[in-house]
């Protein structure tokens, strides 16, 4: 068995270097990705009034858009592996380009649906997950740092483009606007041309010509070693996959539903994608039905999002400190608890001050979560898999994330209030990060039993490749003999 | 004989009622009030006076008699007897002086007002020895909803405008379209050009929809709610600019993106030349160093081969 490779990649990433401009490509790419179907609900009403359709007939270009970014997930992926995140990206860039370009000169409702829904959807696919992707392959120490710097981008881009699309609408009408965006969105094949391939063959690591020290070897990689190390080296499962060459494993890695980690991360998020985002969607609208007048409810969400914009890399800073990496599942697990707490408490909140207080806090939880989100997908899966992880994972999440916001709706039509949501909110978060906590916990120790097995391995192996160096006559030997 | 003359006075007395018709229909600039004033329903207004300024609002959609009642406690030594009169549009109104007494502590004036037509709405204020007044801005349900920023649509494309009355308050009997004209209103029949302008009205929403849209229907459009007394106006703006203007900033972006995709590239083809040349002088010393160790590189392949 070969040693426990702290990266597994088979090269040291450069964390650094050009690896900051992939960070700056990757902001604009997630940013666009998560920001752009937000920010377009300012155009609502005036198409509205222009096609002459109901507010939850124009709401669907909105979540046909999202639906379609969730769902072409595993195409992403399958390119990605295939060709690179740079393509890809640029691909998706003009894609969203053309369903906007293409939407501006749209004569019925179901133009908008179709190109910005779906073809628009598509590209926005194609910039969130090659740009997640890449950050995995330029960095493995201050990884968690670049993916809460790139995760930035979200609440980033929505603040510069919510103010831009108003001006746009007042300036050009809804037209002019979607024409203009699919220029301004263009932006991201500038983000998919930084992302240059890492030169795997420029950073291969460096050959041990000289047998490994048997035992400061495993301490000196603890640091930096992921949870993926400790369980992919050497169960049975990873030898199984590096034999099984199955069509559909060429393209996408099916066996991660085999994986422990994944499977985790799976359940747990399922779940709590219901309570994610209702939350959001309806801080203005329960702040004006608590009496609060339109610009203060309006206010309260740039509040959240400049607290999320400030936590997202403070996040990233102390998920790399050599406390909280190690042990990054936890940190996540409390971000949801946190997140569920937040929720649950909010009902407590009556006047504007305590809605104040709760944005913020939320802003703070929020950030730490979708700071984390893909950190520690990454940490449990590795590089390698990563692209195909995320592919399924976002596939599988697309109905929570769309079925969320209506049921919550839905509460608050039966029960007139909206704390109610809230609470169920709060649970459907409390009770995965509490599920996170308890099955990491379990997982840790499995994963601390299966290291301690791999490294007497390694010092077995050690100890014959030591031997058989300081004795070659006895081989040559041995060998000349048969 | 008599006959004949019957027959005269009779066409004589015909000819005088179609005469007197004929006047009754013509277009009179104030139409006098058919309806006779006593069966007009009473509305009753009060207020107290509390400080300066003070404005009270009276909707009203049909012809009413409006009793507006005005109280006030008074100064400090109170006179019995002051004058209080009242005034239409800061005009006083005739023979409206009263004498008004010292009765519970406070003074009272009221007065009732046919409010019949438009010209009988405005501001009604009652005045207590001219220095005392009450306003009260007599008028039929404004448009408090409106859109303030421009409507921008395109040349051959189609505008719609709307117009709400807000649920609180009463519903107009109809809604009216009027185009500006300098400072002119027309009035917008969508009748007599289908073709371009359509008009669909719901109770408390009224719709506009221009068509095939030119230059020259840029403007101030007005929306009339109807009520019996008079119309509520409000006023939106369409504005029709061409398909260049939203154009040129995208095309400019997009030359920007051009310029960039290729700066980054380029430098990177200039960065990779380099280290190509730097690169191969480096394998060439690795490749002596290291004859065969080979084992933790996954998928690798291409350096398996150099190594052979």
């Amino acid at each position: 068995m070969p040693p426990a490779a702290a990266t597994n990649l088979g090269y040291t990433p450069p964390d650094g270097g050009w690896g900051w401009a992939i960070v700056v490509g990757a902001f604009i790419s997630i940013g666009f990705s998560y920001a752009f179907p937000k920010s377009l609900t300012i155009y609502f009403k005036d198409i509205q009034e222009y096609f002459a359709v109901s507010y939850s007939e124009i709401a669907w270009v909105s979540s046909v858009m999202l639906a379609s970014m969730y769902a072409a997930g595993p195409v992403s992926s399958i390119l990605v592996n295939r060709y690179g995140s740079r393509p890809v990206v640029m691909v998706g860039g003009v894609l969203v380009s053309t369903g906007m370009v293409l939407a501006s000169f749209g004569t019925a409702i179901i133009h908008l649906y179709l190109c910005i829904g779906v073809i628009g959807g598509f590209g926005l696919a194609f910039n969130l997950q090659p740009a997640l992707t890449i950050i995995g392959t330029y960095f493995q120490v201050k990884r968690p740092l670049a993916n809460g710097l790139a995760m930035t981008g979200s609440p980033v881009v929505l603040f510069t483009l919510a103010p831009l699309n108003q001006f746009l609408l007042d300036s050009f009408g809804w037209r002019g606007s979607f024409l203009i965006l699919g220029g301004i969105v263009l932006n991201c094949c500038v983000a998919g041309s930084l992302m240059r391939p890492v030169n795997k063959k420029a950073l291969k690591k460096p050959e041990k010509t000289e047998p490994p020290e048997c035992n400061g070897g495993a301490a000196e990689e603890a640091a930096t070693v992921d949870t993926i190390t400790q369980s992919d080296n050497l169960t049975e499962e990873n030898q199984k996959e590096s034999k099984s060459q199955g069509c559909v494993n060429r393209f996408i890695d099916i066996s991660l539903f085999k994986h422990r980690g994944f499977l985790i991360y799976l359940i747990g998020n399922v779940v709590m994608f219901f309570g994610f985002f209702a939350p959001v969607v309806f801080l203005a609208p329960c702040a004006k039905h608590k009496g609060i007048d339109e610009y203060s409810a309006a206010f309260l969400l740039s509040i959240f999002a400049l607290a999320d914009m400030f936590i997202r890399p403070t996040t990233g800073f102390i998920g790399n400190t050599k406390w909280i990496r190690p042990r990054i599942q936890y940190f996540f697990s409390f971000a949801v608890s946190y997140n569920g707490v937040c929720h649950l408490l909010f009902p407590l909140a009556s006047e504007y001050t305590g809605l104040v207080v709760y944005a913020v806090f939320f802003g703070f939880a929020f950030g730490m979560l979708s700071a984390l989100l893909f950190e520690v997908l990454m940490d449990l899966v590795g590089a390698h898999r990563f692209s195909s992880a995320v592919g399924l994972v976002t596939i599988i999440e697309c109905g929570p994330v769309l079925l969320g916001p209506p049921l919550s709706g839905a509460l608050v039509d039966i029960f007139g209030d909206y704390k109610y949501m809230y609470y169920a909110c709060g649970v459907f978060m409390l009770v995965p990060g509490i599920f996170f906590f308890i099955m990491h916990y379990f997982n840790y120790r499995r994963l601390d039993k299966e290291r301690g097995q791999i490294v007497a391995v390694d010092v077995r192996t050690c100890e014959e490749a030591v031997e058989l160096k300081t004795n070659p006559d006895d081989k040559a030997a041995h060998d000349t003999d048969e | 004989m008599l006959a004949s003359w019957k027959q005269l006075i009779f066409q004589i007395l015909l000819l005088l009622v179609s005469c007197r018709h004929i006047n009754t229909t013509s277009p009179d600039p104030t139409p006098p009030p058919l309806v006779p004033i006593d069966s007009l329903p009473r509305d009753v207004r009060r207020a107290a006076f509390k400080g300066e300024g003070q404005i009270e609002k009276v909707e009203l959609l049909n012809p009413v008699n409006l009793e507006l009642v005005c109280t006030w406690t008074g100064h400090q030594n109170k006179e019995s007897n002051i004058t209080g009169f009242w005034r239409k549009d800061g005009l006083e109104i005739e023979n409206s002086h009263l004498t008004v007494q010292l009765e519970n502590e406070q003074y009272q004036l009221q007065q009732v007002f046919n409010i019949v037509s438009e010209e009988n709405l405005g501001n009604y204020s009652c005045v207590f020895e001219s220095e005392v007044k009450i306003d009260f801005v007599v008028a039929v349900p404004q448009i408090g909803e409106i859109r303030d920023k421009p409507v921008v649509t395109y040349v051959g494309d189609s505008g719609v405008i709307t117009c709400k009355m807000e649920d609180s308050k009463p519903m107009p009997n109809t809604w009216k379209w009027y185009k500006a004209n300098g400072t002119d209103k027309e009035e917008i029949f969508a009748a007599a050009e289908p073709q371009r302008y359509e008009i669909k009205n719901n109770e408390r929403k009224t719709k506009l929809l221009v068509n095939n849209l030119t230059m020259a229907d840029s403007g101030l459009y007005y929306c009339g709610a109807v009520y019996t007394l008079s119309t509520s106006m409000g006023h939106v703006e369409l504005k029709v600019i061409t398909y260049y203007e939203p154009l040129k900033p995208f095309m400019a972006i997009v030359a920007e993106v051009f310029i960039l995709v290729t700066a980054i590239l380029l430098f990177e083809r200039s960065r990779s030349k380099k280290n190509d040349t730097e690169g191969d002088m480096m394998s060439d010393q690795t490749n002596t160093l290291s004859p065969g160790e080979n084992n933790g590189l996954e998928g690798s392949s291409s350096m398996r081969q150099r190594k052979t």
